[in-house]
């Protein structure tokens, strides 16, 4: 889109005034900010893309490269080509891919993503994920983050098909007040920057009462693995806690939770068993039954729900969509003013 | 969905015959261009009908199988054809070139199999009708350009040499093309824009080279390749017609052919 090349009037004063062969800045200029360069770093590209797309390892110099090449391609054609730098809308949508590019770069290199699980009614605080991904240079605070699941809805459709998923939170905003909303799908909780997606991952968590002898109570929940995916494997092991003990946990219940024959939704089986083994042992308990372990008694509290979440934090964001809107608003303007002065049917 | 089903019958046959009239007209050189867009418009409004029904009994709209998208693009690639027919005459006789891809479509369509499908919970929000609306315009404007760059390709190559000469010469027809290059290209980035939003709400993330990401990211860089192209070296517009039908087919592949290869929650046609 931009226009060719033109001989700048200073190149011209040089050419005038004797010089047989414009200064080498000026011809460098004038090559770097060529279109034909411009064509080639577009070509260049796309081998890029092709390893981005192919490798996760492969997305961050094979782009650098072209698109870095690009942007001092639209600098210098900025510097050396007048009929460019007359069109005012296609040089801000150029600056505006500029922006684009190095504000990209800069959520690379500041993003965090990770996962975490939350039982019903515990809190979030800490900063503690369950996995992550942290770029190099990420100065978010996600250690002042605190936020509790205070518990779910997901409907399902005929064929075990999930659809709205209404997650109740309760957060501390940034004044120090509780504060709650429902989460789920396409509406995540941002706190400090940080964005909680709910996602797939729930399911059932029988929750103890350990009392080590001796000591205090200690409230534990051992997350199942996610239901209904994994409907027919309900158990865990589960170190007691503060020992090295290994508990088989198992949870067992004949009621239907999802029927795939009609609507139905997410929710705790009214009648279950948990079934904990260690070694040769086995017991089966009901809420409030208890078991004496040589380290003290555990005792089956009930049953609740966790919710696995998604964490994505990227400063960039709000930036990424004004500049974005910027690029298309005066790409369009450029159209508009270049296409107004002839008629379409003309 | 019997109704429904046969409401679209009638605007496949509207359209087919709006089409077949439209490939005589150019083959015998007569002019019908009225007939042409009344038979395409009957054809819109019918379909138009059978998505509205459908719509209403299923309480979403044409989204989520292969029969529904097929349908929907089939309806908004006519619509801006329709819209380019009826506000451009000198291009009408393109519509032998864009009548036959729409055949294509049309006949996918009725080989698709009409049963419905889960409308996922991440399809509830405004940005799915903003999202595809952009794809949608820019397919149909990358269509447009189709048409008149495949009427300069039939002259260049003596195909139909005689058949088109009514039409503007070739210069006035790429310049043409190229305006709706341009305004393909500007709803692209509108598309990708869009998409990212979306994405980033329903998924967490707003780019994640998925291969429905990658092969419009792709097409949105051969479309600015072509247009850069068009600019640096004014090529003849014999090859600038080449690069819009690589445009074309590009956009195709991405909308119809990468879902079906894609294993991503970004399923687009299927």
């Amino acid at each position: 889109m931009q226009q060719p090349p033109v001989i700048d009037p200073g190149l011209q004063q040089t050419l005038a005034s004797g010089g047989s062969t414009p200064p080498v800045f000026l011809r460098g200029a004038a090559w770097l900010g060529s279109l034909k360069l411009t064509l080639a770093l577009l070509v260049l590209l796309v081998p890029a893309i092709v390893l981005a797309y192919n490798s996760e390892a492969w997305r961050s110099w094979p782009l650098a490269v072209p698109l870095t090449g690009l942007a001092f391609n639209l600098l210098a054609a900025l510097t050396s080509n007048p009929a460019f730098r007359r069109q005012t809308a296609l040089i801000v949508f150029h600056l505006a891919l500029v922006a684009l590019l190095l504000l990209i770069a800069a959520g690379r290199m500041s993003y965090l993503k990770g996962t975490l699980e939350l039982t019903e009614g515990a809190w979030f605080e800490g900063g503690a994920l369950t996995s992550t991904d942290t770029a190099r240079w990420h100065a978010g605070d996600l250690d002042q983050v605190r936020f509790t699941n205070l518990g779910f809805t997901i409907d399902y459709a005929p064929g075990i098909r999930r659809d709205a998923t209404r997650n109740r939170v309760g957060w501390i905003d940034e004044r120090g007040r509780m504060r709650e909303s429902t989460i789920g799908d396409q509406h995540p909780l941002v706190v400090e920057g940080y964005r909680f997606y709910t996602s797939f991952n729930k399911g059932f968590a029988p929750t103890f009462t350990f009392t080590p002898t001796g000591g205090k109570a200690v409230l534990g929940a051992v997350h199942l693995p996610s239901y209904p995916i994994h409907e027919y494997e309900q158990t865990r092991e589960w170190s007691l806690p503060g020992t090295r003990r290994m508990l088989w946990i198992l949870l067992d219940f004949d009621e239907t939770i999802l029927d795939p024959a009609q609507p139905s939704a997410f929710r705790m089986p009214s009648d279950y068993r948990v079934i904990v083994r260690d070694g040769a042992e086995r017991w089966e308990l009901r809420p409030g039954a208890a078991i004496d372990l040589p380290e003290g008694r555990l005792e089956l509290v009930g049953l609740r729900s966790w919710m696995g979440y998604n964490v994505f934090y990227d400063w960039t964001l709000p930036w990424l969509a004004a500049t974005a809107a910027l690029a298309v608003l005066s790409l369009g303007w450029h159209f508009a003013g270049k296409f107004r002065r002839k008629a379409w049917d003309a | 969905m019997e109704r429904e089903l046969q409401v679209l019958w009638a605007a496949i046959v509207a359209y087919v015959l709006g089409g077949v009239l439209a490939i005589f007209g150019v083959a015998l050189g007569r002019r019908q261009g009225r007939v042409v867009l009344g038979l395409l418009l009957a054809g819109l409004l019918l379909h138009t009908a059978s998505l509205a029904l459908r719509w209403q009994r299923l309480d979403h709209g044409p989204f989520i199988t292969l029969f529904e998208i097929l349908s929907s693009n089939v309806w908004s690639l006519m619509l801006v054809f329709l819209i380019a027919y009826w506000r451009i005459p000198k291009i009408r006789p393109s519509a032998a070139v864009v009548m036959p891809v729409m055949f294509v479509l049309m006949g996918w369509l009725m080989l698709a199999h009409p049963g419905e499908g889960h409308f996922p919970p991440t399809y509830r929000t405004p940005w799915l009708f903003i999202h595809i609306g952009m794809a949608k315009v820019f397919l149909g404007a990358t269509l447009v350009a189709l048409g008149i760059a495949g009427v300069v390709l039939l002259r260049r190559y003596g195909i139909a040499e005689g058949r088109f000469a009514a039409l503007p010469d070739d210069r006035r027809l790429d310049e043409l093309a190229y305006r709706f290059m341009a305004l393909a290209l500007i709803f692209d980035t509108l598309m990708l824009i869009t998409g990212a939003i979306w994405a980033q709400d329903a998924w967490g993330r707003y780019w994640a080279w998925d291969p429905l990401e990658t092969w419009s990211f792709v097409t949105w860089l051969l479309l600015a390749f072509a247009i850069h192209l068009r600019v640096t070296y004014r090529p003849l517009p014999v090859r600038n017609a080449w690069m819009i039908v690589a445009v074309f087919v590009l956009a195709f592949l991405t909308f119809f052919g990468v879902p079906f290869v894609s294993e991503s929650p970004h399923k687009g046609a299927v």
